[in-house]
């Protein structure tokens, strides 16, 4: 029982050794799937390169002259266009809805869960639910429009420029809502009931209530959602991909959107990794304000 | 800046509200709310209705212009001609494959990674978490670019393994924030009780700490699952035809240019989102951290 065997002897390795080493298969995965081929792409916008021809040559920055003088501009204002209104639609809907749940209605939990479902669907799903919806001849939204009057034609919205980004804005509103107003909620309900009551008692209405009250304990909350979520829109891809492919005539080309179809469609890995680059330029700057801002809120990372 | 920016919408209700307060006892606010809920509900519950209700009725019913919102009979067929096309039961599998050996491999590699950032004290350790913080903020076409080249290298497009190993990648961030949580909460009196006892470092971390931690290691397993199941540009682009999994499998097969058979695609959209709603309902307790994207204290 006492004596003393060779694994005994193994607890030389110090605690921090073993800290260490205890997060390395998460590294060397991480490096493999994400931080190499991130470098990596992004050195593709210094040359030539094809994805189905092998060799490369060195072109220096020519291939951001090129992407520069070619549509780079318009994916980005198409990518500023869509990451700002399907941020801020979700936004003003889902902290609504959150108003609405914290109001002190019956069967708030059950209400929650279910309007939680549009953000529990799959991506690919809610593009099909919409695509369907959006279908010029037998679509809902053409049916309910023409039925009660609204329109008398049909209107092919995917096909149409200014339409098609409304479409994408609107599926993706319909899927990231209900994080908002789960997230929203949840700060909500953080609010002490009496700094409520001491408001009202001082003869503060609804509206002041919620500007002196709500609002201020929810800041923090708001800022870390809208960052978050702007994040994400900006890396958005399944929807637009799906519901428009980045049509018509470029309509709805994101960076998202374009850097996949220059590389995989278009086989141009150098024009993609100039795309990429200017993309990661703007994501950079969203997500250093975002750890700003957490870490200001937290005194750790998480 | 962004509360200024959307705070109209609330303060317009709100403002509705306090104007009509004084007509009657009944509840302005309350009544204000449950418009809001009527309206937000309509919004979110309508499509899925209609996805439900497309994929239930006769295919006949389904191409008429206008719509009729009530089914006049409910069909089963729909999903009859995809458990019947070996095709879609082949993606179907494989997203069963991919999935769940993307939860058991993330949980293999998060576990160990949670329990260090957790439990250990090194130098490096929060440049380390920032790194994996960091990991997932990358956008995925943008890796692709090169990670398809590696893969081609290496023999793994096409692969399971390749799939498995990309999944893994990007649930692990997240799971790892969600066990480091799970961690934190283990008091470390019982690990040094453990110590005392004579247990070796992986005796704690299988016998004590994981029991212990069952339930969340199982939650962010889920959501392992979950986020494996649902991944579409990844499979998208490294997986062949027969590796393909659903999501960019019912892609390929319906969304064409010319007709789609859109009853069928209602169905099998139904069927590729049963487990994800199975698997969200027992999550319930753990959502609003698990919503946080792994970067927001819940």
């Amino acid at each position: 029982m006492t004596t003393f065997t060779g694994s005994e002897r193994r607890r030389g390795l110090s605690d921090r050794t073993f800290g260490v080493l205890l997060t390395l298969p998460a590294l060397v995965l991480l490096a493999g799937i994400v931080f190499y081929p991130l470098i990596s792409a992004l050195s593709t916008s210094l040359f030539r390169q094809s994805l189905v021809l092998a060799g490369r040559s060195f072109v220096g920055l020519d291939n951001f002259a090129d992407v520069l003088r070619g549509d780079a501009l318009e994916i980005a204002r198409n990518t500023a266009v869509f990451t700002i209104s399907a941020t801020l639609l979700p936004f003003v809907i889902g902290f609504a809805a959150a108003l609405a749940l914290n109001a002190g209605v019956r069967g708030q939990a059950l209400l929650r869960s279910l309007f939680l479902l549009p953000w529990v669907l799959p991506g690919v799903v809610v593009s099909f639910v919409w695509l369907w919806i959006f279908n010029t001849n037998y679509g809902l939204l053409n049916g309910v429009l023409v039925r009660t009057g609204l329109a008398t034609d049909s209107t092919s919205w995917l096909s149409d420029p200014l339409w098609a980004m409304v479409a994408v804005v609107v599926a993706k509103t319909w899927a990231s809502f209900p994080w908002m107003m789960v997230m929203l909620l949840a700060g909500l309900q953080t609010v002490p009931r009496d700094l409520y009551e001491a408001a009202a008692l001082d003869g503060a209405g609804a509206v002041r209530r919620f500007f002196n009250v709500s609002l201020p304990h929810l800041r923090g909350i708001i800022g870390i959602v809208v960052l978050l979520e702007l994040i994400w829109n900006l890396q958005h891809f399944d929807t637009i991909y799906v519901l428009t492919g980045g049509g018509p005539a470029g309509a709805t080309t994101t960076f998202a959107v374009a850097v996949y179809t220059t590389a995989f469609k278009g086989f141009d890995l150098g024009h993609a990794g100039a795309l990429g680059a200017l993309w990661m330029l703007v994501l950079t700057v969203v997500v250093i304000v975002y750890l700003r801002y957490s870490e200001r809120r937290e005194p750790r990372p998480v | 800046m962004t509360s200024t920016l959307t705070a109209p919408a609330p303060s317009r209700s709100r403002s509705a509200a306090a104007r009509s307060r004084r007509r009657r006892p009944i509840d302005k606010g309350k009544l204000l709310a449950w418009l809001t809920i009527v309206l937000v509900g309509a919004f979110a519950l309508l499509p899925v209705y209609w996805m439900l209700v497309t994929a239930v009725r006769p295919a006949g019913e389904v191409f008429q212009f206008p719509p009729k919102l009530l089914p006049t009979s409910v069909t089963f067929a729909h999903f009859q001609s995809f458990v019947s096309d070996p095709k879609l039961l082949g993606y179907l599998l494989n997203s069963v494959v991919v999935s769940v050996a993307t939860a058991v491999l993330t949980l293999a590699v998060a576990t160990y990674t949670a329990y260090s950032f957790s439990k250990f004290r090194y130098r490096g350790r929060s440049s380390l978490m920032y790194l994996v913080l960091a990991s997932q903020m990358f956008p995925h076409a943008l890796l692709l670019i090169t990670l398809y080249l590696l893969f081609n290298a290496f023999g793994l497009l096409n692969s399971y393994l390749g799939l498995v190993l990309s999944f893994t990648a990007f649930t692990m961030p997240l799971c790892i924030w969600m066990l480091k949580g799970v961690f934190d909460t283990i008091p470390d009196a019982m690990i040094e009780q453990a110590k005392v006892d004579g247990a070796g470092r992986f005796t704690i971390i299988h016998r004590i700490v994981l029991p212990v931690a069952a339930p969340g290691v199982v939650a962010a397993g889920l959501f392992a699952f979950i986020r494996g199941w649902n991944d579409f540009i990844f499979a998208l682009t490294l997986a062949g035809p027969d590796k393909q999994t659903l999501p960019p499998g019912l892609v390929n097969t319906y969304v064409g240019e010319f007709q789609t058979a859109w009853p069928a695609l209602m169905a099998a959209s139904l069927i590729v989102s049963v487990p994800v709603i199975v698997g969200f309902v027992s999550l319930q307790r753990y959502l609003v951290a698990g919503l946080a994207g792994g970067a927001v204290k819940g």
